[in-house]
């Protein structure tokens, strides 16, 4: 999932507030938070912002909740609409384009980079490590840096896994079982694709 | 500057104040010259390797606490992060090198606990490391 210039998330989610609140409350659905958290974590404006989060409210896409003199609001798990919504999102405007963003400046010595584990497997807890797999001609040092601001965006912690395209063919071919798991299990896939991923056997 | 952010962290518990011993910092470091020998070993397997690069980053970051008076709180848990952080302070090393440190503990927790495999890019990042934070402490001392 390259970021271009029109990404699927800027079509399938063309208002720009409804998409970043919506990424933002439903990827962490145990999170509650008042208006102006969300307008600071999605750089937003909190006036417009609360008028957003009102409309998804009372679309029950989102719940409210009063504490104290806060409004308080998080995602309505128990929508219809709630898991898919929010793959939806995962693999759109959340995680995925943050990671891919951070890599940018060194996309073209990589010939492959995905996320795994349990994040792509849509089972993490609000403490999973996010695994980044990246492989191509890139030092561990610098792609640990890249991906540092991310980790702040994000609010996770971000365990990357550098190999070579030699060094993974070679594990590959000594059926390592990190590799194997890896390969058999989901990815959400940042840079290059799991045609990609094949061409490396 | 430096002592005050150690005393800082030794209030909090997450350090102890030790008295400087010529002889322990020898040791350390002979500890950190033969894990990286070992570390340099292609006999060994990666996984034995990293292991050995990354003992001699943690003996370095001991080694620099104590010449600054101090050791890492043994009862407190992430003693191995408290002194990579502290690199920082005690050897005056970079946050993005900081940051990578800190990235090759959790890569050794996850081969160590996990048996998560070691790549060749993380084992060549430990290596480099170990050996420029060796070199900074040996500067250091012979001073």
């Amino acid at each position: 999932m390259k970021a271009t210039s029109e990404s699927a998330s800027d079509l399938l989610f063309p208002l720009q507030y409804r998409g970043k609140a919506l990424a933002l409350l439903l990827l962490q659905p145990q999170h509650r938070l008042h208006v102006r958290e969300i307008a600071r974590l999605t750089g937003t404006v909190a006036g417009t912002m609360n008028k957003e989060l009102g409309r998804l409210q009372r679309a029950g896409l989102l719940e409210r909740h009063s504490v104290g003199n806060q409004l308080q609001y998080c995602a309505n798990q128990a929508h219809p609409v709630f898991g898919e919504l929010s793959a939806l999102l995962r693999k759109t405007i959340g995680l995925a384009d943050v990671l891919t963003l951070a890599l940018t400046p060194i996309a073209n010595r990589i010939g492959v980079a995905f996320v795994f584990g349990s994040v792509a497997q849509a089972r993490e807890t609000a403490l999973s490590d996010v695994d980044v797999m990246v492989i191509g001609d890139v030092d561990f040092g610098e792609v640990v840096n890249l991906l540092f601001e991310a980790q702040t965006t994000l609010q996770r912690d971000i365990n990357p896994k550098v190999f070579s395209a030699a060094d993974w063919r070679s594990k590959l071919a000594t059926k390592a079982p990190f590799v194997l798991d890896v390969l058999a299990k989901p990815k959400l896939f940042l840079i290059g694709s799991q045609n990609d991923l094949d061409q490396l056997v | 500057m430096t002592s005050t952010n150690l005393s800082n962290l030794a209030k909090i518990g997450q350090l102890d104040p030790v008295v400087y011993s010529k002889d322990l910092v020898e040791r350390m470091l002979a500890t950190a010259r033969q894990r990286l020998r070992d570390a340099q070993l292609i006999q060994n397997s990666d996984e034995t390797r990293f292991d050995c690069a990354y003992t001699a980053i943690r003996a370095v970051a001991d080694i620099a606490l104590h010449i600054n008076g101090f050791r890492t709180s043994a009862s407190k848990p992430g003693h191995h992060q408290t002194a990579i952080a502290c690199l920082a302070l005690t050897l005056g090393v970079d946050g993005a090198t900081i940051r990578v440190l800190d990235s090759l503990r959790k890569q050794r927790n996850l081969s160590d606990y996990d048996g998560e495999l070691v790549s060749e890019a993380a084992l060549q990042e430990c290596l480099k490391q170990a050996q420029a934070l060796l070199t900074r402490v040996e500067v250091v001392l012979s001073n």
